[in-house]
């Protein structure tokens, strides 16, 4: 898919951008690190009207905001599926279930992808224009990759909850939308917060008027994520994954680059679009695997998704060399000679639209970086989820 | 995307200058219409509006189907516009330009939010079987002034329109047709009507009745009131243009219901015609055995 | 469900605790977002509106059914305003979608680029487009004229020259359209419960004047009570504009402040202290 922004860079420009990007360190226009993210302003809670809302603004101006509805809705029964309402939910209910839904309490819920439904709204772009279907697709993709999303929502047999996400990007598309709706959605998800059930079993659910013990639908760790290794003992709330996140990862050479702004993303060699969901600290003993032995800070993450994003790059018109440049004298060869050597052979400091596809090697590491513990996802999901608690 | 050509400059001019004398092109007052023409078509239900060089035909028809879900207990009703290339060549099929939105979002407040026809008298069984009404409105010709005209075409039609009797016999729905029983007229409760006014000027000081489309072509602002003739405003629409004091507004507002009064006058004389072009004395008549010779 | 009128006569209190020519709260702010040209966030009671303008600039391609247009590039070669509304589906208790084919919300559009086009100076961008692009976070009643009021405020921060505001405001009366013709009251700045019970309309006026530049009313009502709606919103339209005018000025004054921009002549009259 195209990123369809238009940038308006010379040959030159882009030329003289790859090539600080390329250096070792880069050296990026505004002089971040290559894993450092732009500053952006986040909250939570803004509309009371909604089950979970947030609002992020990027440094550039980019903004938008993410409102989650719920609503109770009967589930269809399928054929096949086994139909008598047996009692054994068990006295404790299924409110109490989201907090303490440990092991088997999860496996009896089961989720269906279509309780969830996404909208993205771009301005000056119709709703079924293709790039908004795409990144609606691509959002709902990472939500509901792995089903556990989904389970959340099981109310009892009969019922669930239907969770509408309406994510609206409020400026003009600038850059490409998808971390900052991605990141928007995961902190909405995060306050969203459902009424507490006080019906019991499989009858027609009733739930708790007071908000104020409505338990959230992702429920919060307390204050784990200053301090990672100390609560996996007491730690009430096991919660098994949060909400995904999107990252769009960039590679120039053998550069990695995070939260690429428009202007980098214009001489990207390879873009990604990486979904990871980050395992709470508590969790990471049992679901380990390989790296359990190691004693690690940060989360466990998992990886959902990945999608390559077409740089605008590929798009752009290749710089002609001064040899190969008939106002500098350069031979005068038939236009379609000329032509052939600007495309044949890289001149140092003349801008090339990257060709072909992507290096194994390089989308190794780009997944390699984004995956590696108490790395860049970490600092993230920090930084939001104290955001939101905040 | 097709456009109208726009008058020159100078046109413009000549229709802006006679308006601030007072004059019209077509040497009417300010407030006064242009002849109107109503008929009827042989079938019920077919209204025929001539206004000057616009022409709106506006056809009722009924169909039995299954009420919204939400509404188990209210008939349906919908008022259909069509704007074709047949009128203007700025119309396109298939892809409503602003006027056709606005049109149909005019007549939609005028007629049915304000509730003209009885929806409730639509149902035949609850949350099972209702009429569904609709009214096609089809521009024939379009000389300005499309709103008041297609307004007054949707009412013509539905208080002329007779859908078939039904009856409910245990349980089982009947729909007679017009030679078993004779069809029945919707339940009506009030006639409303849109008029227009264009405005002029700039400070939108003079306010005309019936603009033409030239004058359309011209004017900086409209407003169009709906009323009917126990002066009940069903809408009132002036949706931005140049300011026009609030005091003008009101005055307009109760020259509109002079016109209102006329067209309902008009329309229930017109009504009367036709039915009794339509009754040849009754069933009575139909048995005599004298004839004409 | 009936709203319960009968206790207004008892106290004149409506049903939030209002009297009857009290506005509700509303907040504004200017320059909420810094990629856009103007930008504007405004609450009136629950009613929350973001509005971003951008322009006057290139118009670009030309979308089909487009938001609503006025101004026209081609006419008289003035700048052309496009209004896009999106109406969020969190945005009412019931979540509903709201396509944006929905003939309510070009209508919308339309009254929202004509009434701005009629005080913006948009003449003095020939060949260029203004676009206004709306987003209803929250209603509550008086949508249209929250719309008008967050267009015109951001229209300000964009720096469009326009001849004045346009404020808006909605008004209403006590009783339905039949009942008790005499005893009926006007009130001002209906919410969400009033509209759907109560006759009402909304205008926006320009500046300080009494001339009005939008008048809707979508409720059936006796033609002898316009007068007295008018009367209440035209007046309300009036504190509304304060209301905008002190927003903008108090953001003039702290960017002054900031060191944002220069005091400069102009800004000498907006008595900086």
């Amino acid at each position: 898919m195209a990123s369809s922004q238009h940038v308006l860079l010379s040959p030159a420009e882009l030329a003289y951008l790859h090539a600080s990007l390329s250096l070792t360190p880069p050296i990026r226009p505004d002089g971040r690190s290559p894993t450092q993210f732009r500053p952006l302003v986040a909250e939570t809670g803004i509309l009371p009207g909604t089950n979970g809302s947030a609002r992020i603004c990027f440094a550039d101006g980019t903004e938008a905001i993410v409102g989650v509805k719920a609503e109770v809705e009967r589930t269809a029964q399928r054929p096949g599926e086994e139909t008598v309402f047996l009692e054994e939910g068990g006295a404790g209910g299924d409110g109490d279930d989201e907090e303490e839904e440990a092991g088997q309490g999860l496996d009896k819920r089961k989720g269906d992808a279509s309780w969830v439904e996404m909208t993205v709204e771009i301005p000056g772009l119709r709703d079924d224009d293709s790039g908004t279907a795409f990144l609606a697709a691509m959002l709902s993709e990472a939500l509901l990759a792995d089903g556990e999303f989904a389970k959340r929502l099981w109310i009892n047999r009969r019922f669930h909850w239907k969770l509408y996400l309406d994510i609206i990007l409020i400026s003009p598309p600038l850059s490409y939308p998808l971390p900052l709706l991605s990141l928007t959605t995961h902190l909405a998800l995060l306050s969203t917060r459902l009424p507490r059930l006080k019906s019991e079993g499989d009858e027609d659910p009733f739930f708790d008027d007071d908000w104020a013990a409505a338990p959230y639908l992702f429920p919060r760790t307390t204050s784990s994520s200053s301090t990672p290794s100390s609560t996996t003992t007491k730690s009430p709330t096991p919660a098994a994954t949060r909400p995904p996140i999107t990252l769009l990862v960039m590679a120039v050479g053998n550069n990695i680059i995070f939260d690429p702004s428009k202007e980098e993303l214009a001489v990207a060699d390879v873009a990604l679009a990486v979904s990871v969901t980050g395992l709470s600290p508590s969790h990471e003993t049992e679901t380990g695997g390989g790296t359990a032995g190691e004693k690690q800070t940060g989360r466990n993450l998992r990886l959902l998704s990945i999608r390559t994003i077409d740089p605008p790059s590929r798009l752009t018109a290749p710089g002609v060399a001064n040899a190969a440049n008939t106002a500098y004298g350069a031979s005068n060869g038939t236009s379609n000679g000329t032509q052939k050597m600007a495309e044949a052979e890289a001149v140092e400091g003349v801008w090339r639209p990257p060709r072909g596809g992507a290096k194994r090697m390089v989308l190794g590491a780009l997944v390699q970086k984004v995956l590696e513990r108490g790395g860049v996802v970490d600092e993230v999901l920090d930084a939001l989820e104290g955001a939101d608690s905040g | 995307m097709p456009r109208d050509a726009e008058p020159s400059l100078n046109e413009k001019q000549f229709v802006i200058t006679a308006l601030q004398e007072n004059l019209r092109l077509d040497g009417r007052e300010l407030d006064q219409y242009r002849p109107l023409e109503l008929s009827f078509g042989d079938q019920y239900g077919a209204a025929d509006v001539q206004l000057g060089k616009t022409r709106v035909l506006a056809k009722a028809t009924a169909e039995v189907t299954v009420p919204y879900t939400d509404r188990p207990l209210d008939g349906i009703f919908t008022i259909a516009t069509e704007l074709s290339p047949m009128a203007s060549p700025a119309f396109e099929v298939h892809r409503p330009t602003e006027t056709e939105v606005l049109l149909s979002r005019l007549l939609e407040k005028t007629v049915r939010r304000s509730g003209a026809l009885d929806t409730e008298s639509l149902c035949l069984v609850a949350g099972q079987k209702c009429w569904s009404v609709r009214v096609d409105v089809h521009v024939l010709s379009h000389d300005g002034n499309l709103i008041d005209a297609s307004c007054l075409a949707v009412v013509a039609a539905l208080r002329h329109f007779r859908k078939p009797d039904t009856s409910m016999d245990a349980g089982v729905l009947s729909v007679y047709t017009p030679a078993e029983r004779e069809p029945v007229p919707l339940s009506w409760l009030h006639s409303p009507f849109c008029v227009t006014w264009s405005f002029f000027g700039e400070e939108g000081e003079i306010a005309v009745l019936d603009a033409t489309w030239l004058e359309e072509q011209v004017r900086v602002g409209s407003c169009t009131v709906s009323l009917n003739k126990h002066g009940e405003i069903c809408q009132i629409a002036k949706l931005g243009g140049t300011p026009v004091d609030a005091v003008s507004l009101l005055q307009c507002t109760s020259v509109a219901l002079t016109k209102v009064k006329e067209f309902s006058g008009l329309l229930d004389r017109k009504l009367a015609e036709d039915l009794k072009r339509r009754d040849k004395g009754g069933f009575m008549s139909e048995l005599r055995a004298e004839n004409d010779r | 469900m009936p709203l319960d009128t009968s206790t207004y006569n008892l106290a004149l209190l409506r049903v939030d605790g209002r009297r009857w020519n009290e506005l509700r709260r509303v907040h504004a702010q200017i320059r909420t977002q810094a990629a856009a040209d103007g930008s504007s966030y405004l609450e009136m009671g629950h009613t929350k509106v973001m509005c971003v303008v951008t322009g006057p600039s290139e118009p670009g391609p030309r979308r089909g059914t487009g938001g609503g247009g006025a101004g026209g590039a081609g006419a008289g070669g003035a700048a052309e305003v496009v209004v896009s509304i999106v109406i969020a589906g969190f945005s009412s208790v019931d979540r509903k979608r709201h396509g944006r084919g929905d003939k309510r919300t070009l209508e919308l559009q339309s009254t929202v680029a004509n009434a701005l086009a009629a005080s913006l100076h948009i003449h003095l961008f020939p060949h260029s487009q203004v676009n206004i692009s709306l987003h209803v976070l929250s209603q509550d009643g008086s949508l249209l004229a929250a719309l008008i009021n967050a267009a015109a405020l951001a229209c300000v921060d964009a720096g469009i020259p326009m001849t004045d505001y346009v404020a808006a405001c909605t008004a209403g009366s006590t009783s339905t359209y039949a009942a008790n013709d005499e005893g009926a009251d006007p009130l001002l700045d209906l919410n969400h419960q009033e509209e759907q019970e109560l006759p009402g309309l909304t205008v926006a006026t320009l500046g300080e004047s009494d001339r009005v530049v939008v008048l809707v009313c979508e409720s059936r009502v006796q033609v002898s009570r316009l007068e007295g709606m008018l009367a209440v919103g035209v007046d309300g339209c009036k504190q509304v504009r304060e209301i905008l005018d002190r927003v903008v000025r108090e953001k003039g004054r702290r960017m002054v402040q900031e060191g944002t921009v220069e005091k400069g002549i102009g800004l000498n009259e907006m008595d900086v202290d």
